[in-house]
């Protein structure tokens, strides 16, 4: 078995070609066979992992969870690089940055899909730590990668606040290592989660219960849940908008998968604990995102404040647990990193077109965009919860798992929460897409390379929302098994 | 040498590293705060030492060397260099007086006894006891971190919660698997070099290295 | 011989040995400076030439000042050699009865509070601006100084002085702690502020600047001044014995042979001698602190002190 290897071996590879290449042209082309390749390898990997079962072997394991990561991770990586050509050649194109800067992006983005990669293919839960203090690192270049002074800021930020986020996390490793130790000896499997999970039952509470708020708090940082999240607006909205796709979707489920690895194994230890945890964290999150959502005036911070509003979302499912809680939270993950991707490409045809991130400068998006503005339109409405499409389903899980472990209070929250964001978010996107549209702005939609990424994300909600197909349905079941209570 | 010995050789070096950290509030220059980390690692990597020959484990010796050479060397030339390179005031410019930060450390000392408390009770490492400086070193960088507003201290004071996790590694597991450590030096040293560029970057666009005056970008 | 009347007679004989050392070990200080300062300087026993000229010289006084001014140089001697007979010196066997750390530690602020009372009497400008800043360094002395001997009162589980040394110096090397080189560091730099010593004061100016104890023993002179000098130079041997004697008592006599008490002697001249030296070269290399920066340097001596009691119930 190479396969493993083989998938962060690609992202490597295309870094390495991309010092060297010396043109535009082969430049995007190797970056998008590498991620195409690469999306291939993850899904072959993927459905044999549904079929088969885990595999695992020496640092590597990957199971449904890992694989339905796997999933996430090289789809989109796959879409932001095919709308890279059109964003960035764009700006390019515009002289706004040079060859050098060209070069280095796509560089730094191999390097950050390659530690993301390497979050959810690893068995050794202090290598994953590695691996996440990693993906801030390749990204805060990516953040800053404007070199204006505001990019300049939010990369420092980005950088101080989840390197001091993640240092918590380590010493929550730390404590887990040493609960762990104590039962088994010095060992070196003993921060390997198939072991960890193993002897979950026979683990000290103490330990793994300040563990565990250790590494919600740390690792929630960079997750974006309130109260930790205030680097997330910033990175977000300095960032180029297909770097802000790929934080939004991918890299938060990152900074989720390992709580989520955590979760299961303080959950099998003591019952209860964490998912009293993130329901907490979920809802302020929740409150916080929509306080923010109704006064944005920045749409590409809107997109990331809802994005804290689904972390906190997904946080939410989780703690209610259950096998409906899971399912939601699990079709929650999915959907949001699809939609929000479409969103973040939405917002990056506006900003370039229109020059602006402010909301009231733009206006009449649709006139002078069609495509684009209607594409950034259902968007919306599915980021918000309406149906058709696939965030629905997930909302509605999450809303059913709370009223059948009688939280009614939490679900009312959370009700009360979502129908407020979808009129505010609504209100802000609407006012953008219609209205007479701003002056000075020359009619013409964004190229096809841009907009096909968008079809093709908004064609799998749709799908998803309508149909709700079986491999879908049974790849999420088969992932909610191996959370405790995920099972039907 | 006898177990007491080393035992005392073990608490005296943890207590030193907790004077450390409260020297490096009481600084007010860039240099010696750098000076001071330097000095920190340095224990730090003696403190691995002295639990490397209790224990006998080899692993252990290893991340002793790394931290002095890495922490203790190459990190303090690291950011000296940096300070040299960008001419700004050299001065701290504490948020808080110094003797009220020196204090309130002293109370964050008495928060880290009593959380570290239930774990040093269900432990039974000869280095139990220096968990709770481990934490109390922790906390004192987050105060750091709070207090020192620029970008440098806000370095200085990163690396300083790391010495603290460090230690409270060592101090209640005898160290974490070798190839895990070996991944947090990586990235604690890459991390130091992409804040050192960014330092650059915003003395060049700030012509300051107050972090405070990064207020652009809000609600 | 009763162990009462054994401890009397010690005590008694430790603080004479005190009383009588106080000058030379001044002359020390001062020698060591002149040779920093590439002077020859006075002789080291000059302190007591000093003090027998003050003694045979009338004295003026002002006349507003009340009784206060005249018992004050009594009072501050007075204290100061009580507190002396609790302290062990060159033997283990004190008054402990009497008092314990508590005791001398108050007793020391006694001696403060009637030199600040002495130096407001008068009414002059320079007494009391020497006052005010007096209070306001002690403020911060005081409880760093409980705190750093109450540490070693931890550390040996007694609260009596002499108690103090007997155990640590009794028990070797297993008493040592963490705790007693943090608390030792506080209780050094308490030392410096109580004693007058730069950083803190400069006791060779008498430029109103600058003074704090200069200032408040202005007034005095003849054989007032002479008494008030010698009170605050035994204080200085008080401090020192207290540093040598609480923090490193080893070699200090603990049993009744003249061996023991020989070598108890020879030691504590040595530690004492020693801390001269280190004021000495303290003092020549540093310059006098800002008198707003002092609350930096006392506080972190504070810390110290909180640091060593905290760390003895850390580890």
């Amino acid at each position: 078995m190479i396969i493993i290897e083989a998938i962060l071996l690609i992202p490597l590879a295309v870094a390495v070609a991309c010092f060297f290449l010396p043109h535009r042209r082969t430049l995007e082309a190797s970056a998008l066979l590498g991620t195409g390749a690469l999306f291939i390898i993850a899904l072959m990997l993927g459905i044999d992992v549904l079929n088969n079962g885990p595999v695992q072997y020496s640092y590597w394991y990957v199971d449904e969870l890992s694989a339905f990561m796997l999933f996430i991770i090289t789809f989109v990586a796959l879409m932001v690089v095919i709308y890279s050509v059109s964003y960035i050649g764009h700006d390019y194109e515009e002289r706004e940055i040079d060859l050098r800067q060209f070069r280095s992006y796509y560089l730094m983005v191999q390097l950050f899909l390659l530690t993301m990669l390497l979050v959810v293919v690893c068995n050794n839960l202090g290598i994953m730590w590695v691996a996440i203090e990693g993906t801030t690192l390749a990204s805060a270049f990516l953040v800053g990668f404007y070199e204006k002074d505001t990019s300049v800021e939010a990369a420092w930020k980005y950088l101080v606040i989840c390197s001091l986020g993640i240092a918590l996390a380590l010493f929550g490793i730390v404590l887990t290592y040493a609960s762990s130790i104590e039962v088994l000896g010095a060992s070196s499997s003993a921060l390997e989660w198939t072991t960890l999970r193993s002897i979950a039952p026979e683990l000290d509470p103490t330990y793994l219960r300040l563990a565990f708020i250790l590494i919600m708090v740390g690792y929630g940082t960079k997750v974006g849940l309130a109260p930790m999240h205030t680097w997330l607006p910033d990175a977000h909205s300095e960032a180029p908008s297909p770097i802000s796709a790929l934080l939004s979707a991918v890299l938060l489920n990152c900074a989720f998968y390992g709580i989520l690895r955590f979760f299961i194994i303080t959950e099998l230890c003591v019952p209860g604990f964490a998912t009293t945890l993130m329901l907490i964290f979920g809802l302020l999150s929740m409150a916080l995102a929509a306080a923010f959502i109704i006064a944005a005036k920045d749409y590409k911070r809107l997109l990331a404040y809802s994005s804290i509003e689904h972390m906190g979302i997904i946080s939410l499912g989780f703690g209610l647990g259950g096998y409906i809680g899971i399912f939601g939270a699990l079709v929650q993950m999915f959907s949001h990193a699809m939609t929000k991707c479409l969103l973040f490409f939405g917002a990056g045809n506006i900003l370039q077109k229109y020059n602006t991130k402010s909301m009231d400068e733009v206006r009449g998006v649709i006139s002078v965009m069609p495509v684009t503005g209607a594409l950034l339109l259902l968007g919306a409405l599915a980021i918000t919860g309406s149906p058709p499409f696939s965030i629905f389903i997930g909302e509605v899980a999450i809303l059913q798992a709370g009223l059948s472990n009688e939280e009614y209070l939490v679900s009312g929250l959370y009700l009360a929460l979502l129908v407020v964001i979808f009129a505010a978010f609504m209100y802000h996107i609407s006012r953008m897409v219609f209205g007479k549209t701003t002056e000075g702005v020359t009619k013409g939609d964004a190229g096809p390379i841009s907009l096909i990424p968008m079809l093709l994300l908004l064609g799998i909600i749709l799908v998803i929302g309508v149909f709700l197909p079986e491999p879908f349905t049974d790849m999420v079941e088969q992932v909610a098994g191996i959370f405790p209570g995920g099972r039907t | 040498m006898n177990e007491q010995a080393l035992t005392g050789v073990i608490n005296g070096l943890a207590a030193f590293i907790l004077l450390t950290a409260f020297v490096m509030v009481s600084h007010n220059r860039m240099n010696q705060l750098v000076r001071t980390f330097a000095i920190q690692s340095i224990a730090l990597g003696a403190f691995a030492f002295a639990v490397a020959y209790y224990t006998g484990s080899d692993h252990i010796y290893v991340i002793a060397v790394l931290t002095i050479v890495l922490k203790g060397i190459v990190i303090p030339q690291f950011l000296k260099y940096t300070i040299d390179k960008i001419h700004v005031r050299k001065e701290v410019e504490p948020l808080v007086g110094i003797p009220l930060s020196l204090l309130l450390c002293a109370g964050l000392v008495m928060v880290a006894y009593y959380v570290a408390e239930p774990i040093i009770a269900g432990a039974d490492a000869v280095t139990r006891n220096t968990l709770a400086i481990s934490v109390a070193v922790v906390l004192i960088g987050f105060f750091l971190m709070i207090t020192r507003r620029k970008a440098m201290s806000e370095i200085i004071a990163l690396l300083v919660i790391e010495n603290g996790i460090f230690l409270g590694a060592i101090s209640i597991t005898y160290g974490m698997p070798l190839i895990v450590e070996i991944g947090i030096f990586f990235d604690v040293l890459v991390a130091v070099l992409i804040m050192g560029l960014f330092a650059f970057r915003i003395n060049q666009t700030f012509e300051t290295l107050d972090t405070t005056f990064m207020r652009r970008l809000k609600d | 011989m009763s162990d009462l009347f054994l401890d009397l007679t010690f005590s008694l004989l430790q603080t004479l040995f005190m009383l009588a050392l106080a000058p030379l070990i001044i002359g020390i200080i001062r020698k060591v400076k002149a040779k920093f300062q590439r002077r020859r300087g006075p002789s080291i026993i000059q302190p007591y030439y000093d003090l027998a000229k003050l003694f045979h010289k009338g004295s003026s006084q002002s006349s507003t000042v009340s009784w206060v001014f005249h018992i004050a140089p009594y009072v501050c001697l007075g204290a100061v050699l009580v507190a002396s007979l609790m302290v062990p010196f060159f033997i283990t066997n004190t008054l402990g009865v009497i008092g314990d750390l508590i005791v001398v530690v108050y007793l020391l602020a006694m001696v403060r509070f009637f030199m600040t009372l002495a130096a407001l009497d008068t009414g002059s400008a320079f007494g009391g601006m020497g006052s005010s800043r007096e209070m306001m360094i002690s403020a911060i002395v005081e409880p760093t100084m409980l705190l750093a001997i109450f540490t070693m009162a931890l550390i040996t589980g007694t609260t009596i002085l002499s108690d103090i040394s007997f155990n640590l110096a009794s028990t070797g090397l297993d008493l040592v702690h963490p705790s007693l080189f943090l608390a030792a560091a506080a209780f050094f730099v308490c030392l410096m502020a109580e004693n007058a010593r730069v950083p803190f004061d400069n006791p060779a100016t008498h430029l109103e600047l600058t003074m704090v104890h200069e200032a408040m023993v202005l007034e005095y002179s003849g054989k007032s001044l002479a008494i008030m000098e010698l009170a605050s130079w035994t204080k200085l041997v008080l401090f020192a014995a207290l540093m040598a004697n609480v923090f490193f008592p080893w070699g200090i006599a603990t049993e009744v042979t003249a061996q023991a008490i020989i070598m108890g002697i020879v030691a504590i001249l040595g530690k004492v001698v020693l801390i001269a030296l280190v004021i000495a070269v303290i003092e020549s290399s540093m310059a006098k602190m800002r008198l707003f920066r002092l609350p930096n340097l006392l506080t972190v001596a504070f810390t110290l002190a909180l640091l060593g009691v905290l760390s003895y119930y850390i580890l």
